[in-house]
């Protein structure tokens, strides 16, 4: 029963992904496409974490955990950039 | 080891006669004269060696896969010139101490002739060809400091470059020679090369490898046609001449002959190249001595015709003609140093060098007159000064050799006119500045130099009587050793009493001094003629020339090459890898798809395949836009690490992610200022080109790709994979490659890391740009530098960060992680705070002072790699431990968790830096937003 | 029961994670869109990773705690990245489909008064 879960779940992160990018190509606004590109961080770590539990293996949290962290600092240095101009200050 | 020690002084004195200079003016000079008497007692206790007949060879072993050692030997010919430099150095610092005025910088002047005296040592005591040859170099290089020493004037620097030119090319040619010699014999130890005479002159490649070494040589020795460096080196200090052009640098191309004289001499190949060169050289300097109106351009080019003429007594290739070639060395070495100090005295006193105002100095000066006269009389070959001596030598040498050949009078008589003319110009030397009426028009009123400067000449006018007088009680030992070094086995008998009986040397060398008296008295028209001819044989135009036509021929060839186009280099770059990878590909012969069966693709990595594809291709459409284009950027790096992570390379997943958002946070700053939008510049057929160059370099690198992962793939990665637990004592073999198997890669790798963010921080740290105060489209910037919200969660995150940097770093020995990585994530923790709360925040809580934390990063590093040697393994072999720690369990303890503590370090040091540092340029355009904000 | 509860958790994790991208692609302007990723993908990732924690510490390998670090790690940032894009899109005036409140206008652009920060 779990293998089938994981797979629909892979399938409907696989969408949202799909559908992050979508937003991520499309725009119109450039707080569209850094919201979609914070938006992919996270469904990435989401497929991480049902890659893990698929392979039952734990190799894949590190990468998961340095997604959420660089996922913020790129968001915070865009939105800032878009806020102030110059990002340190 | 003492060897050693006489070649290391010197440059070591060479700082310390530059630094010491700073007490005060003569120091430096207390400090050089010292620095040689040293050398000179660290050479004493192997003085007797080469009398007993014994040669010292001493060794460290230094790259002996390459057959490279630092060996240095000492035999009579080496012994001759070291005590040559050492001797004749000590004199020339004296001299120089007197002669450099108040505004010459005595630390510099001495810091160059001590770099040159050792460089020179070097040489003569060179064991190894290799080593010889380093030392050639590093003689040109200090030769060209010297000569350029007033470096405020044009002609010096010209003659320093040209010299270094000449001689530079000679040694490349040398190099090439010294190659082919090792390669004949299967060692570059002179012992070998020196017992292997029949070997090498029967080889093949023989004639090649005498050209070649003799370019070296002449060059260094100023043969025809390499003489005209020379004269145009007298642009330096006269004492600097009086050192290069007597006893030492010009002497480096005659010791090479004398030194390899066993195993090069004695073919029809080396007499006609060897004579020739020095009997051309021999009659050019003598000829254009007598016609230069400059005392020191006189004695530039008696230096020159001297130099042949010892060129000569070696191409005459027989056991005697070399003795007479050392002994001509040696008095060539006292009255040429002697008479530039001379030289020296008078330029100091009259403030010109022009002969044709210099007359009647007697008067003035008789002491240093009575000096000169003995110098140049034994310069000219007059009986009772040493001169003659090696000059009868010389003269007999020729006619012996001449009896065996056609053309039999040719030799001698040419040798003869070259006499004539030596007589003459030392006579000129003589009577024009000392006598020939009164002087005109000095600048200054010349008297008696101070006593110590003539103390030098006094010493050297003296070796001239005594060894032209006594010659059998002075030099003779000396002499015989040096001969028995140059020949490698005792010298055939030979006389050095002055009268031999009347023979032709004799009846020679009276012709020589009749014919140069008569032609002096004769020497109006002559010189007449002689500014008529002028410029028919200048050397120094045709040099120019050469020089003129090779550098419009890289112009062109640049301006071909490189038109200032960007699009143009990438096109040519790009089509000729594309042509050179086609036809290596279809020359071979091999199919694009390898014999390696292909995996299963499954749903997700195909999808994140397409995806990355997709997106890779928008961000081409959205180039334009630069901020777009970043944020979709963003996207793709994501992607690129997600197909890391499904193809099994975590630690690059890792660095993938951390290094983009660096990435993306150094492109905002510097796109700050920045124009936001690319504007379109290409025309629409260039564009159209430029998408089809695109797609074929796109299309070769993945054909690339393609074949070599279809293809069964062996490779050193199992061998890393094999001995990466035994070996490096952990599991990661990803960082065990980077702190062990390869850490001396990594820690050059991080000290051009600490370089870089030094670098950019000199460029930064003063840069400050005025940056716009609102956005592209004209709105302002908002208000709220630092939103509540994101200063204070931030503030919550950095703990949290800190555990993953250091959670990844303390595993990364075992698995995905290292120093690298949680440097790289140390950074952007920090980042973030500057980020969230700005600079001003961050630097009251942080050190803003990053240096130290370079510098510690890169001490640990070499640290680490020492303590290995200490335990007498190679540098940076790791040592482990298991370590049992309660409640932990077992914890593996590696001497490269050290090491990868200092490449953290490093990273964590440089990146901030460079990223603060850009962040900071603007810092002055906000003049009104400095108060920290009260959040 | 485990793996029932694992399923559930997976699934409906999953799923919002889904629903938020959907919000985020098909609703009408950037204020709506912003509600679907940081409400829905927060919860739905929340749920993976706490269907992960579940799994890898019932393997008999003692208690996962990686996740939890995830997890404290997306809670503490949406919230920021959600209000500084909002901040963002005010301060460009991106278009809204309801006609912005007089406050949105942000009247403090130009007086630049700092007392209330």
């Amino acid at each position: 029963m779990l293998s089938i879960a994981v797979s629909i779940a892979f399938a409907l992160v696989s969408g949202a992904l799909l559908l992050s990018l979508f937003r991520l190509l499309r725009g119109p606004d450039k707080p569209d496409r850094i919201l979609a590109l914070d938006t992919l961080y996270i469904n990435t770590i989401a497929l991480l974490v049902l890659l893990g539990i698929h392979l039952s293996s734990s190799l894949y949290f590190e990468a998961a955990l340095l997604i959420a962290m660089m996922g913020f600092v790129g968001t915070v240095a865009l939105c800032k950039y878009l806020l102030r101009g110059d990002i340190i200050e | 080891m003492n060897l050693f020690f006489v070649v290391l002084i010197p440059f070591l004195g060479a700082g310390l006669a530059a630094w010491v200079s700073r007490f005060g003016r003569l120091q430096s000079a207390w400090m050089a004269g010292g620095v040689t008497l040293v050398a000179l007692i660290a050479l004493t206790p192997s003085l007797p060696a080469p009398f007993l007949g014994e040669t010292l060879v001493q060794r460290i072993p230094w790259i002996p896969a390459l057959g490279l050692d630092l060996v240095l030997r000492l035999d009579g010919l080496g012994l001759l010139f070291a005590l040559m430099v050492l001797g004749m150095g000590l004199l020339v610092i004296l001299y120089a101490r007197y002669y450099l005025a108040e505004r010459d910088c005595m630390g510099r002047f001495y810091g160059y002739l001590l770099l040159f005296m050792g460089s020179m040592l070097g040489i003569v005591l060179s064991e190894n060809l290799i080593l010889l040859l380093m030392f050639w170099e590093l003689t040109s290089l200090s030769s060209f400091l010297l000569i350029s020493y007033w470096q405020h004037r044009e002609d010096a620097r010209t003659g320093a470059r040209m010299a270094l030119a000449v001689t530079g090319l000679g040694g490349l040619a040398m190099l090439g020679g010294f190659v082919l010699l090792g390669e004949m014999v299967g060692s570059y130890d002179l012992s070998v090369v020196l017992a292997n005479g029949e070997l090498i002159r029967s080889d093949p490649l023989y004639t090649p490898m005498l050209v070649l070494i003799l370019l070296g040589a002449f060059t260094k020795s100023a043969q025809f046609p390499f003489h005209f460096w020379l004269p145009h080196a007298m642009a330096a200090p006269t004492p600097v001449s009086a050192y290069l052009h007597s006893a030492t640098l010009v002497k480096a191309g005659v010791f090479l002959l004398a030194r390899l004289f066993p195993v090069l001499s004695g073919t029809s190949q080396w007499s006609i190249l060897v004579i020739g060169a020095g009997l051309a050289t021999l009659l050019i300097g003598a000829y254009f001595a007598l016609f230069k109106h400059d005392i020191k351009g006189l004695l530039a080019y008696s230096t020159i015709s001297h130099l042949g003429l010892i060129t000569l007594l070696f191409g005459i290739g027989t056991p005697l003609a070399a003795v007479a070639g050392v002994f001509h060395i040696i008095n060539h070495a006292t009255f040429k140093a002697s008479l530039f100090m001379a030289a020296g005295i008078i330029d100091h006193e009259c403030g010109t060098r022009d002969m044709r105002r210099i007359n009647g100095l007697w008067r003035y000066m008789p002491y240093t007159g009575t000096l000169a006269m003995v110098a140049a009389a034994a310069m000219a070959g007059v009986p009772l000064f040493n001169g003659f001596l090696s000059k009868e030598m010389f003269f007999g040498e020729t006619v012996t050799f001449s009896a065996n050949h056609t053309w039999d009078w040719l030799l001698p008589a040419a040798v003869v006119v070259a006499g004539i003319f030596a007589v003459a110009y030392s006579l000129r030397f003589i009577h024009d500045v000392f006598f020939n009426g009164d002087p005109i028009d000095l600048p200054k009123t010349p008297h008696e130099p101070p006593r110590w400067m003539k103390v030098p000449v006094e010493i050297l006018v003296a070796i001239c009587l005594l060894v032209g007088i006594l010659p059998a009680f002075t030099v003779a030992p000396l002499l015989y050793v040096a001969a028995t070094g140059v020949l490698q086995t005792a010298p055939p008998d030979y006389d050095l009493a002055i009268w031999h009986g009347v023979n032709a040397a004799l009846i020679m060398s009276v012709i020589a001094l009749i014919g140069g008296i008569l032609i002096y008295a004769g020497r109006r028209p002559l010189f007449n003629l002689a500014t008529k001819l002028e410029g028919l044989l200048d050397a120094r135009a045709v040099f120019d020339g050469l020089l003129k036509g090779l550098l419009a021929l890289a112009g062109a060839v640049t301006r071909i090459l490189d038109t200032g186009s960007l699009q143009r280099m990438l096109l040519v770059f790009i089509l000729s890898a594309l042509t050179l990878g086609t036809v290596g590909f279809l020359g071979g012969g091999a199919p694009l798809t390898g014999d390696r069966d292909l995996l299963p693709a499954d749903a997700v990595s195909l999808l994140v395949t397409i995806a990355l594809i997709i997106v890779a291709l928008w961000t081409v459409v959205l180039h334009r836009r630069r901020l777009t284009a970043l944020i979709v950027m963003g996207a793709l790096g994501l992607l690129v690490s997600l197909i890391f992570v499904k193809f099994s390379a975590p630690d690059l997943a890792l660095t993938q992610l951390s290094v983009e958002v660096v990435t993306i946070v150094l492109l905002l700053l510097a796109l700050y200022f920045l124009p936001q939008y690319s504007p379109a510049e290409s025309s629409w057929p260039r564009r159209v080109r430029d998408i089809g160059v695109a797609c074929l370099a796109g299309g070769g690198a993945a054909a690339l790709t393609w074949s070599v992962l279809t293809r069964p793939y062996e490779s050193i990665a199992d061998y890393f994979l094999e001995n990466s637990v035994p070996g490096g004592g952990g599991a990661n073999v990803v960082n065990v490659i980077l702190v062990d198997f390869r850490g001396f890669d990594t820690l050059g790798e991080i000290s051009v890391l600490a370089l870089a963010g030094l670098g950019i921080y000199a460029m930064l740290k003063d840069l400050r740009l005025p940056g716009p105060t609102c956005d592209a489209r004209g709105r302002p910037w908002n208000w709220d530098m630092h939103p509540v919200i994101m200063a204070a969660l931030t503030r919550l995150l950095l703990p949290l960060a800190l555990l993953v940097s250091a959670f990844i770093f303390l595993r990364g020995h075992n698995l995905p992680g290292g120093g690298f990585i949680a440097g790289l994530i140390t950074a952007i923790a920090l980042i973030m705070q500057y980020l969230a709360n700005g600079v001003e925040w961050t630097h009251v809580r942080m050190t803003s002072n990053l240096h130290p934390v370079i510098g510690a990063g890169l001490l640990i590093g070499l640290l680490t790699g020492l303590a290995s040697l200490v335990f007498g393994y190679p540098f940076l072999t790791s040592a482990f431990t298991h370590v049992h720690w309660p409640v932990i369990g077992d914890f593996e303890l590696a001497s490269a968790i050290a090491f990868d503590l200092g490449v953290y370090l490093v990273v964590v040091g440089a990146t901030l830096l460079i990223l603060v540092h850009l962040g900071l340029m603007h810092h002055a355009s906000h003049p009104g937003e400095q108060e920290p904000n009260h959040a | 029961m485990l793996e029932m509860l694992l399923s559930v958790l997976i699934v409906v994790g999953a799923l919002f994670t889904f629903i938020g991208s959907l919000g985020l692609a098909r609703l009408g302007d950037f204020y709506t869109r912003l509600h679907g990723p940081t409400k829905a993908t927060t919860l739905g990732v929340g749920a993976l990773l706490i269907a992960s924690v579940l799994y890898f510490s019932t393997r008999g390998e003692g208690l996962s705690l990686h996740e939890i670090l995830v997890t404290l790690f997306l809670f503490i940032t949406a919230p920021v990245s959600a209000h500084l894009l909002a901040k963002a899109a005010l301060h460009l005036r991106v278009r809204s489909i309801a006609p912005p409140p007089p406050e949105a206008e942000d009247p403090l652009a130009d007086t630049r008064v700092r007392a209330g920060d």
